[in-house]
C-alpha cells in the first residue's frame, strides 16, 4: 500500500542509505578503492554506543557523538596504518588489504567484547511516534530524514566553499594533477576518510537504533546497502550516491510491496543482479558525471 | 634421453605432489583421528586455493566469486550423492524431481564442478570485458547474488538450515588423489599457451588490449576452469564436513581462501599451495590456543576471534612488505645437482 | 635554473629517456620540439615528480629535486600545464582558479595574480561560475593556463598547449606565450609545431626517440637541421 506511511518509510530508508553511499563513495572516487572495511565502521559506532552508555553517564546526545567520533578515528587510523602503505602498490592490493581490515575489525570486536549482541539502551524518542494527517509516524524516522538534510548541507558547504572541499572534489576528477597543483595527497586522503568515518558513523546511531543491539557481523548490510546504491548512482560522483541511496531505498520497498511470498526473500538477489548489469551495460551509474570506467575489451 | 631429463619439465608439479604425498604418510602413520581431520581439510583447501590462483594469478584480477562456485559445487554433489530417503528426511520440501536423483560419489562430484562451470560460463563472458575495479565489484555481487539463493532457495539447498546427513565420502586419500590431479591441471595450464598470454596481457594491460578479443575468451575460459575446480572443491569438502549451511560459503570462507593464496604468492601455483600448508598449521595452532584459554576460561565472554585477528594482521603485513607472497614469482624446484648449470628461472614482472 | 643532466627514464619496460640533458635560464622561452613519442612529455614528467628517472640528475636553483613528490615540485614554484589540460570537469571555473593558488598564501598576491588572469584571459572571467567539463576546448586550454599562473610559478612548463585547437586559437595561444615571455616568465614549451615555436622561442631543443638531437636558437636551428624533413619521417638528415 502506497500511503503516507510508506512515503515517510521510504523516505527515512533513502535517508539512511543515502549517508550510507556517501561515506562510501568518498574515498572511492578519489582511490577507486571499494573499501570492504567501511561496513566495520557502523559496527565501531555500535559498539562505542554500548560501552559509552555502559560504563559512562553520558547523556544521549553525548553517546551519540562519541560513536561518530570513533569510526572517524577507526576510519582514519586504518588509512594510516593499513592503506597508505599499499596505495602506491596496486589497487587490488589495496581491494584485498580492505577485506583483511574489515576481518580484522570484526574479529577484534568479537575478541575484545563478545560474540554475543549487545544491547544498547536508546533514548526515548527513538520510541515514540506522533501523528501526521492521521498516520502515526516514528520519531527516529523523522529524525533519520533531518539528520540527512543537515549533513549534505554541511557537506556541500564543505565541499563548494572551503579549498579542502573543492581540492577533494578536484582529487577525485584526477589526483594526480590536484598533486601537480601542491594539494598534499596525504591531506586529502585523510579527509576523505574521515568523512567516510563520519558518514559512518552517523549512520550507525540510526542503524543501531532500528535492533537496539549491536553484534561484530552488523557490519555486512550496511557495506552491502552503501555497494549498490553506490554503483546505482555512478560510483564517481557524490550527487550520484544520494540519488542512488534514495532510488535503491524505493526499489527495495516496492519490491517489497509487489513481490509474491515466493520472490520476497530475494530482493536482495534481485538488486546486486541489477548491480551487475548497470556495471557492465552502464558503468557511471544513472547519473550523467564527467567520467567513466575504462573497458578493457 | 635419460629419466632425469624426461621430467624435467615436471619439475614443480612433482615437487609440490611430493611435498603432499609425505604429509599424506606421515598423517596416516601417525594415526591421530584429528591430525587425519585438519590434513584432508587442508588438502581440500589446497584444491580451492588452486582453483583461485589459476584465475587470479594468470588474470591478475581478483575473483570474490570463489566461494560462490564453491558453494553451488558441494550442493549441487550432495543432491547427487545422497539416497532419496537421506535428501528427504534433511529436507522435506524439496522439489520432487530432486528427490530420486542418485548417483554415485565420483559422478556427483564432477556434475557439481560441471554446474559451476555451468552458471560460470553464462553468467561471467559480459564481465570478462570490464576493467579491474568494476571486474572486482562484480565477482563480489556474484558472491552475494549466489549466497542470497542459496540461503533461501528453500526448495533446494533447504535455505538457512542446516543439510545434514552428507555420506563421509572424503577421506584422506581421496582428497590427496584430488589434490595431486589439480596441482597437475593448474600447473600446466599456468604453461600453457592461454596462460602464457593471459599473464602477458595481466603485465601490460594496452598493449593485450590490441589483441582484443583474443583476451577476453582467455579470461573466460580461465574463469571457467577455475569454477569447475571450486565445485569440485565444494563437493569434496561437503563430503567431508557432512553437513553445511550457505554461510559456509560466504565472507569467512572467501577471507580464509584470499589469505592463503596472497601470504603463499598469487602468481605461483607454488605459492597456493604453499601458503595453504603454512595458513593451515597456523590456524591450527591458534585455535589450540584458542581453546586452551577457553578451557580455562580466563575472559568470561569466552575467547573467540583471535585466529582470525592474527591471520588478517600477517595478511596486511604481507601486503604491505612483500606483495607477492612467500613464492614471489618463482615456483619451488627440486634442487639440481651442483655442477649442472642452474635453469634460468621464469621470473616475471612483479604483479 | 632548471638542469637535466644525463636522465634516463622508462615506463616498466618501455625506455623514454636514454639520456637527456638540458638546461634553461631564468626568463628565457626554451622549446622541446619533437614527433610522437620522442620523449618531450616524459622529459616533463620527470621535472614535475610524476615519473622518477632511474639515471641521471635534475636540479632547480641548484638544488636536486630528483625523487621528490609533485606536491613539492610545485611548491617550490614549478608548474605543469598537462597535454590534454586536465582542467577539473567537476568544478567550476573560478575553483579550477582557486585550486591554481594553493601553494600561495597571501590574499594580495591571489588578487592581484586573479586580476592579471582576467587581464590576459577575459573569456574566463565571463564564465566564473561554469564547470569545467562544459568549456570548449580552447577556453579550457586557457583555464588550464590561467590555473598554473595562479601559483606565480618560477617556471612554467606547457605541454602541447596548441594541440587539438582550431588555427585561430592556435595563433591566440602562441601569442599568449610570447606576451608571458615578455613578461618575464620563464617558460620550458613542449610543442609538435615547430613553425610557430621557432618563431617565439629564445632556443630549442630537437628530441627524437628520447635522446636530444640538436639544440641551439632559433636560425640555428632552421640553418643547420632538416626541420620539415623530420617530421616527415626522414631523421637527422642535414640540410643541403
Amino acid at each position: 500500500m502506497i500511503n503516507l506511511e510508506f512515503i515517510i518509510n521510504t523516505l527515512s530508508l533513502g535517508s539512511l542509505y543515502a549517508m550510507l553511499a556517501l561515506g562510501l563513495v568518498i574515498v572511492y572516487g578519489i582511490l577507486r578503492l571499494v573499501n570492504f572495511a567501511y561496513g566495520e565502521l557502523v559496527m565501531v559506532g555500535g559498539y562505542t554506543m554500548y560501552l559509552a552508555t555502559f560504563y559512562t553517564p553520558l547523556p544521549w546526545l553525548g553517546v551519540a557523538v562519541l560513536a561518530v567520533l570513533a569510526a572517524m578515528l577507526t576510519s582514519l587510523f586504518t588509512e594510516l596504518v593499513a592503506f597508505r602503505p599499499v596505495r602506491e602498490k596496486s589497487l587490488t592490493a589495496m581491494l584485498i588489504t580492505s577485506f583483511a581490515v574489515s576481518t580484522l575489525l570484526q574479529n577484534g570486536a568479537l575478541l575484545i567484547i563478545s560474540p554475543r549482541a549487545r544491547a544498547v539502551t536508546l533514548p526515548q524518542i527513538f520510541q515514540t511516534s506522533v501523528m501526521i494527517a492521521g498516520t502515526s509516524v516514528p520519531w527516529r524516522n523523522i529524525l533519520i530524514i533531518l539528520t540527512c538534510i543537515l549533513t549534505l548541507t554541511v557537506l556541500t558547504l564543505l565541499l563548494r566553499r572551503t579549498v579542502l572541499g573543492i581540492a577533494l572534489r578536484a582529487a577525485a576528477d584526477n589526483f594526480t594533477m590536484t598533486r601537480m597543483l601542491g594539494v598534499p595527497a596525504n591531506t586529502v586522503i585523510s579527509t576523505a576518510f574521515a568523512i567516510s568515518g563520519i558518514m559512518a558513523g552517523i549512520v550507525s546511531i540510526f542503524w543501531i537504533g532500528r535492533s537496539a543491539s549491536v553484534t561484530p557481523t552488523i557490519g555486512a548490510a550496511p557495506l552491502l546497502v552503501a555497494f549498490v546504491a553506490t554503483v546505482i548512482g555512478g560510483m564517481r560522483s557524490l550527487t550520484g550516491a544520494v540519488v542512488g541511496g534514495f532510488v535503491y531505498a524505493i526499489i527495495i520497498s516496492l519490491l517489497g510491496v509487489i513481490l509474491p511470498p515466493g520472490l520476497v526473500e530475494f530482493r536482495e538477489a534481485f538488486m546486486f543482479a541489477i548491480v551487475i548489469i548497470i556495471l557492465v551495460f552502464r558503468p557511471e551509474g544513472l547519473i550523467r558525471s564527467k567520467s567513466s570506467e575504462e573497458r578493457v575489451g | 634421453m635419460n629419466l632425469a631429463a624426461r621430467l624435467k619439465p615436471f619439475n614443480t608439479p612433482l615437487t609440490l605432489v611430493a611435498v603432499v604425498l609425505v604429509i599424506a604418510l606421515l598423517t596416516q602413520l601417525v594415526g591421530i583421528s584429528l591430525l587425519t581431520r585438519i590434513v584432508t581439510v587442508m588438502f581440500v583447501s589446497i584444491i580451492l586455493v588452486l582453483g583461485l590462483q589459476l584465475y587470479m594469478g594468470n588474470s591478475g584480477i581478483l575473483n570474490f566469486a570463489h566461494i560462490g562456485f564453491m558453494g553451488i559445487g558441494a550442493y549441487t554433489a550432495v543432491l547427487f550423492s545422497m539416497t532419496p530417503e537421506a535428501k528427504v528426511l534433511t529436507n522435506s520440501d524439496l522439489y520432487l524431481f530432486l528427490v530420486p536423483l542418485h548417483l554415485p560419489f565420483l559422478p556427483s562430484l564432477l556434475i557439481g564442478g560441471l554446474v559451476a562451470a555451468l552458471f560460470a560460463a553464462l553468467i561471467s563472458y559480459p564481465l570478462m570485458r570490464l576493467s579491474d575495479a568494476a571486474a572486482v565489484i562484480t565477482s563480489f555481487a556474484l558472491l552475494v547474488i549466489i549466497h542470497v539463493v542459496l540461503l533461501h532457495w528453500d526448495r533446494v539447498s533447504n535455505g538457512p538450515r542446516t543439510l545434514f546427513g552428507v555420506d563421509n565420502y572424503t577421506t584422506l586419500w581421496v582428497s590427496v588423489v584430488f589434490a595431486v590431479i589439480t596441482i597437475f591441471v593448474v600447473y600446466f595450464f599456468k604453461e600453457s599457451r592461454i596462460g602464457l598470454r593471459l599473464r602477458a596481457s595481466r603485465d601490460d594491460r594496452y598493449a593485450a588490449a590490441s589483441i582484443g578479443i583474443n583476451m577476453v575468451v582467455m579470461r573466460w575460459l580461465a574463469f571457467i576452469v577455475s569454477a569447475f575446480i571450486a565445485g569440485v572443491g565444494g563437493g569434496l569438502w561437503a563430503h567431508f564436513i557432512t553437513s553445511f549451511t550457505p554461510y559456509s560459503f560466504y565472507l569467512n570462507e572467501t577471507f580464509v581462501v584470499l589469505a592463503m593464496l596472497v601470504i603463499g604468492g598469487p602468481y605461483s601455483v607454488s605459492g597456493a599451495v604453499v601458503g595453504t600448508l603454512l595458513v593451515t598449521a597456523t590456524r591450527e595452532v591458534l585455535r589450540g590456543i584458542e581453546n586452551q584459554v577457553n578451557i580455562m576460561q580466563i575472559f568470561p565472554e569466552g575467547f573467540f576471534g583471535f585466529t582470525e585477528v592474527v591471520l588478517a594482521v600477517v595478511l596486511i603485513l604481507i601486503l604491505i612488505y612483500r606483495p607477492t607472497g612467500i613464492m614471489g614469482n618463482r615456483e619451488l624446484r627440486w634442487p639440481r645437482r651442483r655442477n649442472q648449470a642452474a635453469p634460468a628461472e621464469t621470473t616475471e614482472p612483479e604483479g | 635554473m632548471l638542469e637535466l643532466n644525463d636522465v634516463h627514464a622508462r615506463y616498466g619496460a618501455i625506455i623514454a629517456l636514454r639520456g637527456v640533458s638540458i638546461y634553461i635560464s631564468k626568463g628565457e622561452l626554451v622549446a622541446l620540439l619533437g614527433v610522437n613519442g620522442a620523449g618531450k612529455s616524459t622529459t616533463l614528467g620527470c621535472i614535475a615528480g610524476v615519473l622518477r628517472p632511474w639515471q641521471g640528475g635534475i636540479t632547480f636553483e641548484g638544488a636536486s629535486i630528483l625523487g621528490k613528490s609533485p606536491e613539492q615540485i610545485a611548491r617550490l614554484g614549478i608548474s605543469l600545464v598537462p597535454e590534454g589540460r586536465d582542467i577539473f570537469p567537476s568544478l567550476n571555473v573560478e575553483e579550477n582558479l582557486r585550486l591554481g593558488a594553493f601553494t600561495r598564501s597571501e590574499k594580495s598576491e591571489y588578487r592581484r595574480n586573479l586580476g592579471e588572469v582576467y587581464d590576459l584571459f577575459p573569456v574566463l572571467k565571463e564564465r566564473l561560475q561554469q564547470p569545467g567539463g562544459t568549456l570548449s576546448g580552447g577556453e579550457q586550454q586557457q583555464l588550464a593556463i590561467a590555473r598554473a599562473l595562479m601559483s606565480s610559478p618560477r617556471l612554467l612548463m606547457l605541454d602541447e598547449p596548441s594541440l587539438g585547437l582550431a588555427p585561430a586559437l592556435v595563433d591566440q595561444i602562441f601569442e599568449l606565450i610570447a606576451r608571458l615571455h615578455q613578461r618575464g616568465v620563464t617558460i620550458l614549451l613542449v610543442e609538435q609545431n615547430v613553425d610557430r615555436s621557432l618563431e617565439i622561442v629564445d632556443r630549442a631543443y630537437l628530441m627524437n626517440t628520447g635522446l636530444i638531437e640538436s639544440h641551439g636558437s632559433a636560425q640555428q636551428l632552421r640553418a643547420h637541421t632538416d626541420i620539415e624533413g623530420i617530421y616527415m619521417g626522414m631523421q637527422g638528415q642535414t640540410k643541403k
